[in-house]
């Protein structure tokens, strides 16, 4: 008993050594952000002496972060309520209803699960530009809304069908139609799973590069993770403001993360289990 | 494994829509003429998803392949047969990505170790247990743009790890200029900001796995080697697959924020991916249907890796 005691703090210390590789780059970037350009081409590594926000006043104004953070909070927000709705509205159909062709439509969904962006970017984006949504934003919103709706129908389908269909039979004996099963039924009791999903999708999109950069081609349309690529040129010489930039950028990130741990890592699994 | 509170997940697609209750769904009370709007609801319902998913992304997928087999520029919209493909495999720079994707189906088995022993000692209770599973997991929550340029900042070759290096004596790595490093380098920062996800679900995977198993096996005393052999492995045998399925996927498709932001494609094009090649000749050469045809090759080249695998794991599982 004593020997096994002691080999599990033999494991424990590398492990206490792997978390802390894993928070330090960001806590390294963090006190970048503080430094003063001198202070930190002299010592990368002491801790900046006070809180300084002037770098993140000047990646934030300055360098057009500003605008790009609002760029994505219209595209994210935008693509999560659009993919809920539509994700809620297939998932309960393909749950709870019978209709020709549902089997089909929903192995076409999970088909469409393993259709990678980069295989169809190509002739999506020419699609996208023939219909003149390129640099628009409901293009990057239907971008979003087309990249992430197979997994969210999917999700949402499987967690409805775990409502009872007692519960759906009742609601109709008292009049509700489809739709009013939908509104009164489905949609309040769907909430622990749009909540996950929607977190879920909104980190997915928040942290796209690869889609804005092929629908939002002008400069005042980048999205945030667009706008960070391009202060590494801007500031090369400037790391702390730098810095600043990508500790702006991540912060969201951090703090849904902070209150929302659980159940992104339950939404992950959920997809992983039945994937 | 679970997505919230009840009503619990069931475990698998296949009951969607039929389990629960024949037809109870279509309103038998209610006027049932072919074309009354709750007849349409089912359409109605599904229409926008079934839409946006033809639309921008099966539609596409069809449209690619075929737009691969035309031409660009001058050419543009004339049928060129396989000129495209010829032209892609007398390229080096494509050759290059697909060897890099070799290189990464070589590295696979210890993208998906480090992440599964980890579990294993998470699971078995090691101190510090629930710490070391949430700072684990944040990593896999941040943008690869993030990731890659903090590390672009610890990585430089005057940066903080060199530096660290140099304290031990041992010479400055140029870890993202050198033609021969850059890419395990990149792959390197890639497993360290994606392990976590693996993590999580080889803990769900654990969840399943009966304790009795593990007493049993420490009572007779089995060493850890031992229980990770003959009970763990067998016994995650379809998480394992799912997850070398979910990390070579992902080591195909989501690393180009991190070559975008870390060395563009360099030193010498030693860090090209397929998807970063098609995104150069789509958006910087300009050259949409040659990138279709590598497109296509990317799409192949996963198709054949996935079934490899799923494969080969099947056959191994069978064994034990």
């Amino acid at each position: 008993m004593r020997g096994a005691r002691i080999s599990r703090w033999l494991i424990a210390a590398p492990m206490a050594l792997l978390a802390l590789a894993t928070i330090y780059p960001l806590l390294f970037t963090a006190n970048a952000a503080m430094k003063t350009r001198r202070d930190y081409v002299l010592d990368r590594f002491s801790l900046a002496d006070t809180l300084r926000w002037d770098n993140v006043a000047t990646a934030w104004t300055g360098a057009g972060t500003a605008r790009y953070f609002l760029n994505s909070v219209i595209a994210v927000s935008g693509a999560v309520a659009l993919l809920l709705l539509f994700g809620s509205m297939a998932g309960f159909a393909l749950s709870h209803l019978r209709f020709r062709g549902s089997r089909a439509l929903l192995l076409g969904c999970l088909a469409a699960l393993f259709v990678p962006f980069q295989v169809i970017m190509v002739p999506l984006v020419r699609t996208m530009a023939d219909t003149g949504l390129v640099d628009t934003y409901p293009g990057l919103v239907l971008a979003y809304v087309a990249q992430f709706l197979p997994f969210t129908v999917y999700l949402m389908a499987s967690y409805y069908s775990a409502i009872p269909a007692e519960l759906v039979d009742a609601a109709r004996i008292d009049g509700n139609t489809t739709y009013g099963v939908y509104l009164r039924i489905m949609l309040p009791l769907g909430r622990p799973a749009l909540l996950s999903v929607g977190l879920l999708n909104a980190l997915f999109c928040w942290n796209d590069v690869l889609i804005a950069l092929l629908m939002m081609p002008s400069a005042e349309h980048r999205t945030l993770m667009v706008g960070v690529t391009s202060l590494r040129g801007q500031y090369s010489a400037d790391i702390p403001t730098f810095a600043s930039g990508v500790l702006i950028a991540a912060l969201p990130v951090l703090a849904v993360y902070l209150f929302f741990q659980r159940r992104i890592a339950d939404a992950v699994t959920a997809g992983s289990t039945k994937g | 494994m679970r997505l919230g509170d009840p009503p619990p997940l069931s475990a698998r697609p296949a009951p969607l829509g039929r389990a629960d209750g024949a037809g109870h769904a279509r309103g038998k009370t209610r006027r049932a003429g072919p074309l009354s709007g709750e007849r349409l609801s089912p359409f109605v319902l599904m229409a926008p998803a079934v839409l946006v998913i033809v639309l921008f992304r099966l539609w596409p997928l069809l449209l690619g392949v075929n737009f691969s087999l035309t031409g660009d520029g001058d050419r543009n919209g004339v049928a060129v047969g396989l000129d495209n493909y010829v032209e892609l495999f007398a390229d080096p720079l494509f050759l290059g990505s697909l060897r890099n994707v070799g290189w990464l189906v070589l590295l696979l088995p210890v993208a998906v170790a480090i992440p599964g022993l980890l579990a294993t000692f998470i699971h078995l209770r090691v101190p510090g247990h629930r710490f070391h599973r949430s700072v684990y997991f944040f990593p896999a929550v941040l943008s690869p743009v993030i990731v890659g340029s903090i590390f672009n900042l610890l990585l430089a070759f005057d940066g903080p790890l060199n530096r660290v290096l140099g304290v031990l004596g041992l010479g400055p790595v140029d870890w993202l200029g050198d033609s021969h490093v850059a890419m395990f380098t990149v792959v390197g920062v890639h497993v360290w900001a994606t392990f976590g996800m693996a993590l999580v679900v080889f803990l769900s995977g654990f969840a399943t796995l009966d304790p009795a198993l593990l007493d049993a096996a420490r009572s007779d005393g089995a060493t850890l080697a031992q229980v990770i052999r003959h009970v763990i492995v067998p016994g995650l045998s379809r998480t394992i697959q799912f997850v070398s399925v979910t990390t070579m996927i992902g080591m195909l498709t989501s690393m180009f924020g991190l070559i975008y932001v870390m060395t563009s494609g360099g030193p010498g094009g030693s860090t090209y991916l397929p998807e970063y090649y098609i995104w150069i000749q789509q958006g910087q050469m300009n050259r949409p249907a040659f990138a279709s045809a590598a497109s296509t090759v990317l799409f192949l080249v996963m198709l054949i890796v996935g079934l490899a695998q799923v494969s080969f794991l099947r056959r191994t599982g069978r064994e034990d």
